[in-house]
């Protein structure tokens, strides 16, 4: 049974004190249901609020106002059901990549016997490709396989939701190519909700369900969300070729550059109300 | 990993880097660089020190203090040995002390050897010191005989000049008339004349008579060698002569079974004697000789402290009060890491006793250790530390553990704030995993925490052992605990010119070693960073 509202996020605020004014909305009543199993592509300018977001849903930022609901349960605080991959690895560099998967492994399986628990790392390391690395260092890794160690370090967690935060920012297009499929192929077998924070058009049109598309901060909120109807799995060759990828893309553009605008017209006109750019 | 690397990487961890463009060298590797490198760290500074020896043999003798002359770096060398010599001789008495058996003879027949070689040379030295005495002597008076000569004869001339001169002045006074103003005023001048004339005939006194005591005092350095020469010889016979004592009479063994025998004849006379008397004298007897043989058994040789043992006994001291130290500040710096609460209420007592000079907290704690260690022969404070091993063998006395002290609580402090800064300089990146794992106090004490806070936590450990091993030289020096500082506050109250060298020495021993206490931290430093550390070998 699919839960069409696994995850509910209403009127969602963040405030940031100003000790010489109105405290600052970054995020101003921003409204989204993503159903179970669904991949939600958040995109947006930079600095518009998006790992915001993000790391309200992780519980790991406070929440001003509004709320957050996680099959059920409303979101207080970090927990293991919500994991995140981080722009960085965020690896810790005294243990191996088997060590850092299995120190989230062992705070959520705390009765599991040692063979299943080995097992558990071993499992979701072989998932991401690192079954030959997995007793490396970080410092001995690539970026790209320090982030796969990321990747399974929050799979093995088998959260309710996974989130990622930029989790491709920082690696050459090729090794994002790489993740993309590592990840989309991980969720066409586990089908976990996810939320995918990314800047990537691109990226963004070939991982995701659906595209939220942010307006800009401070104040920002959802701006328009766009379906992807392309079939699952994905197959990249097919999904180029294929000529609604264009349209998807053309939109996406489109809507950053109309936000673009809007942002240049405000700062252009400082007394201006905020602008609810696009839609 | 080939030979090469494998020793470059040995060299590296080790931190002994200084070594690394000799190897590579070695090997051939890019020769014009290494040799730069050699230049540069191995050259210059040698040629540096050089000249620093060069500087202090220069300037050594030209100042002459109480305690002889300042000793230049050969002498200072020769005391080096001499400290080492003293070491080995104690050591091999200590040994002869409980030898037995066969090799108590062949020690024995070995000592007797060495004597029989030395006694004609001993005679012969003490001949050459009287016939240089002689010979000192006859040369002195030659020396100095003219010089008084002169002397004497020098002041009989003066005195009659002077006496001479005194009539005359009384002639004119004789001659002045009452109420003569001139001849008063000339009488005047004539008066100062002889005064200056006294003056300077005084001048020509006193500079001959310091001629004549310098030439009585004049160095005589054949008489010197000569002296050297027989002490030498007569020092290793006096060692001998006591090892000879130690491997017969006082020879502990071998008075046991002496003492052994002697019981077992007066047992066996108890057992046949007959008269009530002789029965209780031979009981008596037996019962005073079971005492001084347990006394014998438990005896061992009454050493005395040489340097390599107070050296030894200050590394365990120095050791000991860092382990007090680190004990107390890494718990404490976590704590005040982790929690604001506990940074601000301990903040003002480490702002306020971090300052504080040992020499102050020495007595402090010397009469609280005191205190809890009223009578040392029987403290269960004290067996408990002389019953830890390796600590146990030097002795622990209250002086010890005052020193000990002394040194954690002045070493604690740069631990403390650096454990303190380490925890709370911890990367926000891996915190945020902890709240998203929840991993509890523990994990994150220890899985996260202290191995990110560890090489701050180190780099502050390192400190803290420099500090505590510069501190423990003055705590020993104040509180008399045999080690390092007592050896240098015994060679300064001896206050000889061979003890002035031995203070010299201390100064390169200590150090020596505090360097080598410091790269030893380094290399623990090294192994705990966790970026680019060497994993393996």
């Amino acid at each position: 049974m699919r839960n069409a509202r696994f995850l509910e996020i209403f009127q969602l605020v963040k405030a940031y004190p100003n000790p010489f004014g109105e405290a600052i909305r970054v995020v101003d009543g921003f409204d989204l249901i993503v159903p179970q199993g669904e991949l939600v592509s958040i995109i947006g300018h930079s600095g518009c609020g998006k790992s915001t977001v993000l790391t309200m849903i992780a519980g790991l930022n406070a929440i001003s106002s509004g709320g957050i609901i996680v099959d059920g349960h409303e979101v207080e605080g970090p927990a293991p059901n919500r994991a995140v991959v981080f722009q960085s690895p965020c690896l810790l560099p005294w243990q191996t990549a088997f060590e850092n998967v299995m120190l989230g492994v062992k705070s959520v399986y705390p009765f599991a016997s040692k063979k299943d628990r080995v097992a558990l790392v071993e499992h979701n390391l072989a998932l991401v490709g690192l079954a030959e690395s997995m007793h490396k260092y970080p410092r001995e890794m690539s970026g790209g396989m320090q982030q796969r160690v990321g990747i399974a370090r929050a799979i093995a967690l088998q959260p309710k939701v996974l989130l990622l935060d930029e989790p491709f920012g920082r690696l050459d297009s090729l090794t994002r190519m790489e993740l993309q499929d590592v990840i989309l192929g991980i969720l066409d077998r586990q089908h976990i909700t996810t939320l995918l924070i990314t800047h990537d058009v691109d990226e963004a049109v070939y991982m995701s369900d659906r595209v939220v598309m942010m307006t800009n901060g401070p104040g920002a909120k959802v701006g328009e969300i766009m379906h992807i109807d392309f079939p699952k799995p994905r197959d990249r060759l097919k999904i180029m070729e294929d000529a609604r990828f264009y349209g998807y893309r053309e939109r996406l553009l489109r809507f950053l550059d109309d936000c673009g605008h809007a942002k240049e017209a405000a700062k252009k006109k400082p007394a201006a109300t905020p602008v609810a750019a696009g839609v | 990993m080939s030979f090469k690397y494998r020793l470059l990487k040995a060299i590296d961890v080790a931190g002994l880097q200084i070594l690394d463009p000799v190897v590579r060298l070695c090997y051939a590797e890019e020769p014009k660089v290494q040799l730069k490198r050699i230049g540069l760290f191995i050259v210059i500074p040698t040629i540096t020190f050089v000249a620093f020896l060069g500087l202090w043999g220069y300037l050594a003798p030209k100042h002459t203090t109480k305690s002889g002359e300042v000793p230049t770096p050969s002498v200072v060398w020769d005391a080096a040995k001499g400290i080492l010599r003293f070491h080995e001789r104690e050591d091999a008495k200590t040994a002869d002390f409980n030898l037995t058996g066969v090799r108590r003879e062949t020690e024995l027949a070995e000592v007797n050897a060495r004597m029989a070689e030395l006694e004609p040379a001993a005679r012969e030295a003490a001949a050459a010191v009287t016939a240089a005495e002689q010979a000192a002597r006859e040369k002195l008076a030659a020396d100095v005989a003219p010089l008084s000569e002169a002397y004497r004869e020098k002041r009989r001339e003066f005195a009659a000049a002077a006496k001479a001169r005194q009539a005359a002045l009384l002639e004119q006074a004789a001659t002045i008339a009452a109420g003569d103003a001139d001849a008063t005023t000339a009488f005047q001048r004539a008066y100062a004349e002889h005064e200056a004339k006294s003056a300077a005939e005084a001048e020509i006194i006193k500079k001959m008579r310091d001629e004549q005591k310098a030439a009585e005092n004049a160095r005589n350095p054949e008489l010197a060698a000569a002296r050297l020469a027989s002490n030498r010889i007569e020092e290793e016979l006096q060692f001998l002569r006591k090892r000879q004592a130690l491997l017969t009479a006082e020879n502990a063994p071998l008075r046991a079974d002496e003492l052994k025998a002697k019981l077992a004849a007066d047992e066996a006379a108890l057992l046949a004697a007959t008269e009530p008397a002789q029965r209780l004298a031979l009981a008596k007897s037996i019962s005073t000789q079971r005492d001084s043989l347990a006394q014998l058994e438990a005896a061992t040789y009454s050493r005395p402290w040489t340097l390599p043992d107070q050296i030894g006994r200050s590394l365990r001291c120095v050791f000991l009060g860092f382990l007090i130290a680190s004990a107390i500040a890494i718990p404490l710096g976590l704590l005040c890491g982790l929690s604001p609460v506990v940074m601000a209420a301990l903040t003002p007592l480490i702002s306020l006793f971090k300052p504080v000079s040992p020499i102050v907290w020495l007595p402090i704690i010397f009469i609280i250790v005191g205190g809890f260690i009223p009578d040392p022969s029987s403290s269960g404070i004290l067996d408990f530390f002389n019953a830890i091993p390796l600590l146990g063998g030097v002795g622990i006395n209250p002086a010890f553990l005052a020193s000990a002290l002394t040194v954690a609580l002045c070493s604690l402090w740069p631990t403390l704030v650096n454990t303190a800064l380490g925890v709370a300089a911890v990367d926000k990146d891996h915190m945020n995993v902890a709240k998203v794992l929840r991993l509890g106090v523990w994990a994150r004490l220890f899985k996260i925490i202290i191995p990110s806070a560890l090489p701050l936590i180190f780099a502050g450990l390192r400190i803290s052992l420099g500090v505590g091993w510069m501190v423990l030289i003055a705590a020993e020096l104040l509180s008399s605990s045999e080690g390092i500082g007592k050896f240098v506050w015994d060679m300064f109250n001896n206050g000889s010119s061979q003890t002035f060298a031995q203070m010299f020495v201390v100064v390169f021993v200590v150090g020596v070693i505090g360097l080598a206490l410091d790269r030893i931290m380094i290399v623990f430093q090294r192994l705990v960073s966790f970026d680019g550390a060497p994993t393996s070998l």
